[in-house]
């Protein structure tokens, strides 16, 4: 037929310019880093914590140390909370309850995160700064920002795991005399592992790649040590470095090398996903 | 022995052992509860600004200016990306799961997928300035905004379509085969009819999530609008502006037109999801 051949070369030609496009963006990155990397090294720019891109120090270690610190502590915040909405949203409410809880739920994933990062300057900046004393920018409030706005997502994949988990094996262990308690602990949520899991790590990367909400409220600089001072992630340094780097300026590639560590890292979170996906429950 | 004995009170099954679901429920209600308190100081705070005015009148630095432009740039942008990114994406989805030319490199393109998918905004954003604000003299305009924002949605929404098209069974493209249709007979007249009303809800999720795009956005489409709209003029979104009023802004207002500005944005992105819903239910059941 004509038209599936015609069909068949638009195809081709939109598939090639997708992956010349997405190479071509890892190109970019890689080719920066390289020119940085074949001038400061590799190793000794991620351990210095000197930062001073101007005079040519380029210590990433408090960013990447950011990053990870606030991904973890975010996950961590928001993981009591969306475990219970997905047994909230799969075991407890029924019915028409259950499809208004959802569709709320999915409200809140599309929520844009520069509302929460707002939602976080005048409602947890304050609250920190009264409790500890300290201008209430920092680590702290950025993971606590960060922990609600994953909430949404990590509740939304975690339900969908647990309504994974068949019927067949609730029906059995109910039936062989289990409390639904016991039914949870013991069956559903050791069914539904892999799966969340893999949620968790949909949650990291989704927090590692989160710069607007972040930025708003960890205040930007290298502070002290501890949570309470200000800090900078690798995605909200980007964002505040560009200005002062641009293409051209002799620094301008460390910001390509920025980019590399997160790829690298979420490189290695869809790896650890692609893994656990293949695990089986015994 | 009385009838009341065998009351139903005695035969209902017994609500003990499920004190673990009633604290799961406590803590489910309070996180639900948290997630409602990023919203409501929003209403409470935006609602007695938000009016005539403030929806077309030009920002004003001095305080008492609206978002009209904003609103603007953000339709014509997040509207025309979505144009040239997602036939983009469904053909590259129709690629991936209708043809078998790459079945043996799928887990390969799945896997780079992801990684694209996950990669941050602000990457995505670096790279159009290192490219097309740098090397190509692109200005820090509205045409710049939709290079970016059709760069982010692409590998999403051709994410989102695979999920749709491959929960169509095999069976119904076998059939259709079988029956003499060659392959665009049937993705045009089996495929896509069954699949439309799946990609048009989730190309409302596609909608929102440009709307609240921001980091990419801040040194691509810039800071600033034009009193008229031009695609070389810069393009400040209602969410960059959201950002800029709270981090670098010095409006006397700034409280009062960042939270309507957020209260603007909040309720865009419900009417997108809204209207995607019903739209999707609309195509499913008029059976085109």
């Amino acid at each position: 037929m004509k038209i599936d051949k015609v069909m068949d070369r638009v195809t081709h030609t939109v598939f090639a310019l997708f992956l010349v496009v997405w190479l071509s963006v890892a190109g970019i990155i890689v080719w920066g880093t390289w020119r940085f990397i074949s001038h400061y090294g590799f190793l000794s720019p991620i351990l210095s914590s000197r930062w001073n891109p101007l005079a040519g120090q380029f210590g990433l270690w408090p960013f990447i140390l950011g990053s990870l610190t606030v991904t973890v502590l975010a996950v961590v915040i928001a993981f009591p909370g969306s475990l219970a909405l997905s047994v909230l949203g799969s075991r407890i409410l029924q019915g028409i309850w259950r499809r208004y809880f959802v569709r709320l739920l999915m409200v809140f994933v599309s929520v844009p995160s520069v509302l929460y990062g707002w939602w976080g300057l005048i409602v947890i900046v304050p609250w920190v700064r009264r409790l500890s004393g300290t201008s209430g920018y920092g680590m702290l409030s950025a993971s606590v920002v960060l922990g609600l706005m994953i909430l949404p997502t990590f509740s939304i994949l975690s339900l969908e795991a647990i309504r994974q988990v068949p019927e067949s094996y609730v029906e059995g262990s109910v039936g062989l005399g289990a409390t639904e308690d016991q039914t949870l602990w013991r069956i559903i949520l050791p069914a539904a592992r892999p799966r969340l899991v893999q949620a968790a790590l949909i949650a990291v990367a989704r927090g590692l790649g989160e710069t607007i909400a972040v930025q708003m409220v960890i205040g930007g600089q290298i502070g002290g040590p501890g949570l309470l001072h200000p800090a900078a992630t690798l995605t909200t340094q980007l964002l505040t470095d560009l200005p002062f780097l641009p293409p051209g300026v002799p620094g301008h590639d460390v910001l390509d090398f920025m980019a590399f560590d997160l790829m690298v890292l979420m490189t290695i979170i869809v790896w650890l996903q692609m893994r656990i996906g293949s695990w089986r429950y015994e | 022995m009385s009838k009341s004995d065998l009351s139903p009170k005695t035969l209902k099954p017994i609500a003990q052992g499920r004190s673990a679901h009633y604290v799961m429920a406590g803590i489910g209600v309070a996180a639900m509860l948290a997630l409602l308190s990023v919203v409501l100081p929003l209403a409470v705070q935006g609602l007695p600004r938000l009016n005539m005015d403030f929806l077309f009148k030009p920002p004003r630095e001095l305080g008492g200016g609206g978002i009209g432009p904003e609103i603007l740039n953000t339709l014509i942008m997040v509207g025309l990306s979505q144009c040239i990114s997602l036939p983009l994406a469904i053909i590259i989805a129709i690629y991936r799961v209708e043809y078998d030319h790459i079945r043996h490199l799928a887990r390969w393109f799945d896997q780079g997928l992801q990684i694209v998918l996950s990669l941050p905004t602000m990457v995505i954003g670096l790279i159009v300035v290192d490219v097309a604000i740098v090397r190509w003299h692109w200005p820090i305009s509205v045409e710049s905004g939709i290079l970016v924002l059709s760069l982010i949605n692409w590998p999403f929404a051709v994410f989102l379509t695979v999920q749709v098209l491959q929960r169509i069974p095999d069976e119904w493209r076998e059939a259709s085969r079988a029956l003499g249709a060659s392959r665009w007979q049937t993705i045009t007249r089996l495929i896509l009819p069954v699949a439309w009303a799946d990609i048009i809800e989730l190309t409302g999720l596609t909608v929102a999530r440009l709307m609240g795009e921001t980091a990419a956005l801040i040194y691509t489409a810039g800071l600033n609008v034009t009193s008229r709209f031009a695609f070389s003029a810069p393009g400040e979104t209602v969410a960059v502006h959201l950002w800029y009023i709270r981090t670098e802004g010095l409006m006397p207002d700034a409280d009062q037109v960042a939270a309507a500005t957020g209260l603007v944005l909040l309720l865009l992105v419900i009417a997108v999801l809204w209207v995607s819903q019903k739209f999707a239910e609309w195509v499913k059941n008029a059976n085109l």
